[in-house]
Parts: structure tokens; sequence; C-alpha cells
């Protein structure tokens, strides 16, 4: 090869991928690379603009469909696909050392575990059949549903095409760097490898980022805390619990605010809720689900014995686009005084006036003491009033779909998930991972984040090998 | 025993709007803590030592106060001093968790808290909430109300959380009549302006409300609430006892709502502190049976209200309610209809409320 066809290929590919980026940044559709088909991609950006109309009401061509293939799979000029580079098994060597087969396998297994975590599979046959919804004539005649559908439809879109973009980088650096050592043009070659090196750093983000793709795992969220059979013991137990989940929000930047709080008679609480405000605070949560159980010796037993204490924690996501927003008729609710004292009226001055909300045809209630108004307080109950009867209609739906997902309403005492060992020796297992660790103490001040992050890339990394 | 008017204010419609003046140039309201300017400033390790000692002065009272006469217990006196850190703080960012910090790092400590009352204020004020059972709005000046936040001080009563939904009934009244919306209403016995300014954001700027009261620091800082909220074109003060200076509008109300005094007097004594010892007893105490003002109130609505006119009032409770709903039954015979006992949140029989009989 000349030194000129060398150049112009590498011009080429310059070419193409700025090209690309420019079109992902700005289609709604993934846009396919395959190596050189540059009318292919034109092609593409027809039925980008089209489908952008379409998007926005304007069928100036009802002939064109919402394109859901990604029927080709990119590669480098020689063939070298993604999955190809996974079957190579090439050995991944440290960071620091400098082989771009390395550096590729690294990163190839990263994609592939971030299709993984997005149930790529699944997001296909979701995206086809939202596309079918969008290509309904009568779509419109529903606003709020098409907006709903479209809304979805382009957020899978832009996650496919994050991804089809960094598989395309990987096989264009690839690519390159075979070019280079072609044409024994060592700074090219760098240049390739560092940009495989960043690549592979950046993946790592992008693991992260796929384990918090659920639908509601961007919203903030109310943490729920309640104390088990056994007295004041478990009282405490759900107090230690809840303060475990207050620092950590802390930590990860969550704003926390107290929603409801009933305390023990002798120490600790039988039911908390809190809320946290931030992004993400139910993508991480929502792993806490479920009975907590403390193995100690008992403070508050004076024969000192070991005590077994359990606490079960439930988490609701704040839904705040509306899309499933259950219509609560005010004829439904009975409002209530959460303590009585006395008398009342002039007689009493009280700067309690919590307020307890009973959604009477579902038995659901909801309870707010933090605000300085009763008024408030009744707002507020409401506000988690809604969200616990948004979560029941989600888990309905849901179980409706027939799809796994786990129901928050109810939490059985026999659902364990995490051990909490104080004596005889110090151990947190977390019974679903067996992620453990030897230090308690830490753990209830709020380092909860391994425990969480190992749920979550177990429970969407070890159902087989299927993407 | 009716109050006798110590100064009979009859104040035309068309001065009606200068009588503010008048009142706030007598009597300077206080100014809300929240609202005051963050003069004062302290080492966060000297605020943390205030908050520490304030602390085990509220678990000192422990349910001490329960057993006497239904009062506080420590931890309704912990989430009042958060109140207070809140409203005298202004950073609101500070956080009691920061303590932790202050002693892992003690130049954290050094740093400046800036504060609405110096140290030694905060200290005397949490000293007259525990050992004087000075009221907490008194201590911070004010009391979160319904979705408003109302200036209150000594002779003035503090406004009950059931008292909100007085104005909720009224919502609820003008929802379904649109005229009584553009009606003229009253609140009588305003105290701090609460229901008045209540009534008067549930009008939506097309009603208009004169709110009445016999004491002249009432008037004050009701004038205040109602400046703050925006409200003196549309809500008139007026100075006398119940009705009198109401003389002018006779038969032309659409609406009259009040939260009378109605504790029997021999009640008064055995009250909880915070209520019997800090507050007016001319807002409380209601005569023998504690219904002295609630029948006048009643007897005077028949000729105060136009046709299908709608009152509200809150009483002591079940006894109270039968009573007048009997009384007005009995003795204003045809006279009103739609007749109701309301409960508040605790359940408890709390309000009566009906319309004036006859066609708008």
């Amino acid at each position: 090869m000349s030194i000129f066809t060398f150049r112009k290929q590498v011009c080429n590919r310059i070419f193409t991928l700025v090209r690309n980026v420019f079109i992902s940044k700005h289609r709604f559709i993934p846009v396919l690379q395959y190596s050189s088909a540059t009318a292919q991609n034109f092609a593409l950006w027809n039925r980008g603009i089209t489908d952008f109309n379409k998007i926005f009401g304007f069928p100036f061509t009802t002939l064109r469909l919402f394109s859901t293939q990604i029927a080709f799979e990119p590669s480098t000029s020689d063939g070298l696909t993604v999955e190809g580079i996974l079957g190579n098994r090439w050995t991944i060597l440290d960071e620091s050392e400098s082989d771009w087969r390395s550096h590729a396998a690294a990163i190839a297994q990263s994609i592939h575990l971030i299709k993984k975590r997005l149930q790529w599979k699944k997001l296909m046959m979701r995206l086809e059949l939202l596309s079918v919804e969008l290509n309904k004539a009568d779509l419109w005649d529903d606003p709020a549903h098409a907006g709903k559908i479209s809304r979805e439809h382009g957020s899978i879109m832009s996650k496919i095409k994050e991804i089809n973009a960094f598989e395309r980088e990987l096989l264009e650096h690839i690519d390159m760097i075979k070019l280079a050592r072609e044409e024994n043009d060592t700074e090219l070659e760098s240049e390739s490898l560092n940009a495989l090196l960043t690549m592979r750093r950046n993946s790592r983000e992008k693991e992260l980022e796929a384990l918090l793709s659920g639908e509601n795992d961007s919203c903030s969220c109310y943490i729920e805390v309640q104390a088990g059979a056994g007295g004041t013991e478990s009282m405490d137990w759900a107090a230690m619990v809840m303060q475990m989940y207050i620092l950590w929000a802390q930590r990860r930047g969550f704003k926390v605010t107290v929603m409801e709080e009933m305390p023990g008679e002798i120490a600790g609480i039988k039911r908390a809720t809190i809320k946290l405000d931030g992004e993400y605070a139910f993508g991480y949560a929502k792993s806490e689900v479920g009975v907590h159980r403390l193995v100690r010796i008992s403070p508050f037993d004076s024969n000192k014995r070991r005590h077994t204490s359990f606490a079960a924690v439930a988490v609701i996501p704040i839904t705040g686009d509306g899309s499933t927003h259950v219509q609560i008729n005010e004829s439904d609710l009975r409002i209530e005084r959460y303590r009585s004292g006395g008398a009342g009226g002039q007689s009493v001055n009280t700067t309690d006036s919590a307020v307890r909300i009973v959604h009477i045809p579902t038995g659901i209630t909801a309870t707010c003491q933090n605000e300085r108004s009763q008024h408030q307080n009744k707002a507020a109950a409401m506000a988690v009033l809604q969200s616990r009867l948004n979560q029941l209609e989600m888990t309905r739906q849901a179980q409706m779909n027939a799809q796994h997902t786990q129901s928050l309403s109810d939490i059985t005492w026999g659902n364990q998930i995490r051990s909490y060992v104080l004596h005889p020796y110090q151990m947190v297992k977390d019974l679903r991972t067996n992620y453990e660790v030897s230090d308690p103490d830490s753990v209830l001040e709020g380092d909860l984040d391994s425990f969480i992050l190992n749920y979550l890339s177990a429970s969407l990394d070890n159902d087989g090998d299927q993407l | 025993m009716r109050l006798s008017i110590a100064r009979a204010y009859l104040v035309a419609p068309h001065r009606a709007k200068s009588i503010r003046p008048i009142c706030s140039s007598s009597l300077n309201p206080q100014i809300p803590l929240f609202l005051r300017p963050p003069n004062y400033s302290v080492t966060l390790k000297d605020f943390h030592k205030w908050h520490n000692w304030a602390k085990i002065l509220n678990c000192s009272v422990g349910s001490s106060f329960v057993d006497t006469d239904n009062g506080p217990d420590s931890t309704l006196l912990h989430r009042e001093l958060k109140w207070l850190v809140q409203d005298a703080v202004e950073d609101k960012s500070l956080s009691s968790e920061l303590e932790n910090e202050i002693e892992q790092n003690p130049e954290l400590g050094l740093r400046n808290v800036r504060l609405k009352v110096g140290i030694e204020e905060l200290y005397r004020l949490w000293k007259q909430r525990i050992h004087e059972r000075r009221p907490f709005q008194y201590i911070v000046g004010c009391e979160h109300w319904r979705d408003l936040i109302l200036s209150v001080e000594e002779g003035v009563l503090i406004p009950r959380p059931e008292t909100e939904v007085l104005v909720d009934l009224v919502e609820k009244v003008v929802s379904d009549n649109e005229a009584l919306r553009e009606g003229l209403w009253v609140d009588l016995g305003t105290g701090s302006g609460a229901i008045a300014i209540g009534i008067c954001r549930i009008l939506e700027g097309r009603g208009r409300v004169i709110a009445t009261d016999l004491s002249s620091i009432a008037l004050a800082v009701a004038g205040y609430n109602v400046q703050r909220y925006g409200l003196q074109d549309l809500i008139e003060l007026r100075q006398g006892s119940w009705y009198e200076p109401l003389q002018d509008v006779q038969g032309k109300l659409s609406g009259i709502i009040s939260n009378p005094p109605y504790i029997p007097s021999d009640n008064i004594f055995g009250l909880q502190a915070e209520v019997g010892k800090h507050e007016p007893r001319v807002a409380l105490d209601g005569g023998t049976n504690g219904m002295d003002e609630l029948i006048h109130l009643c007897d005077e609505a028949t000729v105060m209200l136009k046709l299908g006119g709608f009152l509200a009032f809150e009483t002591n409770g079940e006894d109270q309610c039968k009573h007048l709903v009997n009384y007005m039954e009995n003795n204003h015979k045809g006279k009103f209809c739609n007749l109701k006992i309301v409960s508040d949140f605790a359940s408890i029989p709390r309000f009566i409320t009906g319309f004036l009989n006859g066609a708008i």
C-alpha cells in the first residue's frame, strides 16, 4: 500500500467517525456502520429524518416504518467483530501493558457485560413492540399514551445507539492499529493504543451505569423500615437499620427527609419512612428490599442472652413523570390525627400535627409528622400515599405482563436478604450473593455500596450467558 | 360573661384601610425569628455546646409534662428544638451530624455560624421553653399553619391545627357555590388573622373579608400577617367585640367564620401550662359552660347573614356541637338549614356548619 492510499484510508476513517458521531447525536435511530457503505448510510440518514418527522407529528411519508433492526454487525475491514474478539479469547493483561489485543479483549468483555445488564435481547424485543405502536395511525389520538411510547422508544434507542457507537469505536481503533503497523507509523499506533486504553477505562463506568438501567432506577425514593416481632430489641434494630440508610444516603449525597417515625415505647422505632432525593436513589436502594436479621447480645436483656431480631425494608420509587399515576378519590380517604391527645382544640397547644391518611379501598396508609403544619403534613402524606398506590399499580401491571419483579408490597418475614452477626463472631453476610464482610460497624455506619453493587451485578450478570 | 368593648372602634368601610397604621403606630408586632437578619455570630463549637445542653434539658423532661397536664414529651421537645435551629440559623445545611466531625477535626469547630439571635438569647429562650413552659410558637414568634407562616406573640392565641379544617370547610362551600365566593366574609375574633388570611386566599381575590378583634395586640399582629401575604386590599381589620364593628354590613354577609373562646371557665386552671399560663384568657374562656360567645354568635348570625349565607364555628367538642345545633333548631326555628356537625382529624366533633334559610 502506498503512503497515498494509506492517508486516504485514514481520512476516510476519520470522516466516517465524525459523521457517525454527528448522526448518532441528532437522530432517533441507531446508525449502522458496516465498513465503507456510505450510500447506505445516507439511506439511513433519510430514514432518520422521516422518523424524526413522525415522532413530532409530521407524517410527510407514511410508507417509511420505524426501524428497529440492528441487522448488520459492525466489523473491522478484515471482518473482525466484537463477538469475534470475545471468541479469540485473547489474554487480558494489566492496563499498564501496552498490548492492543489485551485492551480490545477487555473492552469487548465490558461490552458483552453491559449488553447483558441492559438485557439486550429483551430491549430489542421491547423496541420492536414500541415501533409497532409508534407506527399505528391512531397513535396520537391519545397524546399522553403516545408521549409515553415515544419517550420510551427514544430512551431505548439512545441506549442502543450508545453501545453501538462504542462497538464501532473499538473496531475502528483496531483498524487504525493494523493499518499503522502495515505502514510502520509508530505515532499513529501509539495514539490508537492510547485511545483503546481510554475506552477500557471508560467501559468500567459504563458497566456501572448499565446496572442502573431499570425503568425507575433514576428516580428518588422512599425507604420504609419496620420492626419485626420481638419488642424493644427489634425496635432498636429497626432504628439501627434506618440510621444505616440515613448515613449511607448522606455519603451518596442524597437529600434525606424523615417523613414519619413511630417510636418504640422504650427504644428504637416501630416503623419509619424516609425520603431520598437524588439521581438513582431508587436504583441503588431497591437492592435493600427484604428482611434484615440481627444476632447480638441484647442490651435490653438483663440476663445478657443472645437475641435474633428482624427488620423489614421496603423501597418505593417516586415516579415524577406521572407514567403510572393512580387517580385518588377524595371520598376513598380517611384522614386522621396520628396521636389524639385529650380534648384538642383551644385546650391543647401541641406542635405535633402528624397526619395519617388511610386509602379505604386498598387499606394502604401514609403518615407524615415531619412538617410544621397539619396542612403540610397532610400534603406530604398524600404524596407518600400516591407513591404507594402507584407502586401497587406498577406491581399489578408487572404481574399482568408476567415479568419477573420484586413485589415491594408483600415482604414476607421469610424473605431474609442479609444477616448481621455481632456475637459470637462479627460478620455481615448477604444471603442472596453470599458476599460478606467481617466489620459490621462500618456497614451499620452506612458502608453499603459493596453489598449493593454486588447484588445488582449478581442479579443481572449471573443469569446465564445470554444477552 | 360577655366581653365588653374596651374601645369601640367603628370604622366606616371607606376609612377601613387606614386602620392598620392606627394599630401598628401604637403597637409594633414582633418580627418572627426566621425573618430577622443574621446579625449574630458564634463558633460552631459553642453552638453545638448550646445544642447539646438543650437536648439534655429535653431529656430531663421525660414524660413528666405529659403526666402533669398532657404537655410535650422529650421527643416532641427534640423536634421543636430542631425547628428552633432551623429558624435561628442562617445556614440551612447545618445539621447535627457535624457534631461527630467536630470531634475528629477540631478546626471545624472554629468555623462561625451566623445566627438571627445571640447565643445567650438561645440559652434564655430554651430555658423559658422548659422551665416556664413558654409555648414554642412564642419562642420562635411564628406558627406554621396550613401553608402559611403566621407571626404570633404573647397576647395572641396560637392558631391550632384543628382550626385549619375551618378553611377547608369554606373551600368546599365556595367551590359548590361561586356566588358565595364573590361575597363578603367575616372572621370574628381573628387573633393572628389565621382564618381571615386562609379564607381570603380561598376566595381567590373575588370576595372580601373583614376580620374583627377586641384586642389591639391581636389586630396589630393580624395586620402584620395580612401585610406579609399582601392581602391588605382584600382583608379589612376592625376593632370591637364580635358583630359590633359590623353594623354597616348587617344582612349582607356571605359567610361568618369564628373560633371564639369556648373553654368552660372552670376548666381554665387545669389547662396545659403552655395554654393556661401563657395564652390570652380572653381568647379561651367561654363562660360557665363555655358557650356564652358561641350562643351570641349564633343569635346575631340570623340578622347579620344574607339569605343563603354560610356559617362555621369551632367548638370544644361533641357536647357543645350537639347543644348548639339543638339551640339553633329550637330557638331559631326554621331560620337555619343544613346544620351539620363536622369532626376534626382526631375524630372529635369540632365544628358546626349551616346556612341561613332562603334563596340567595
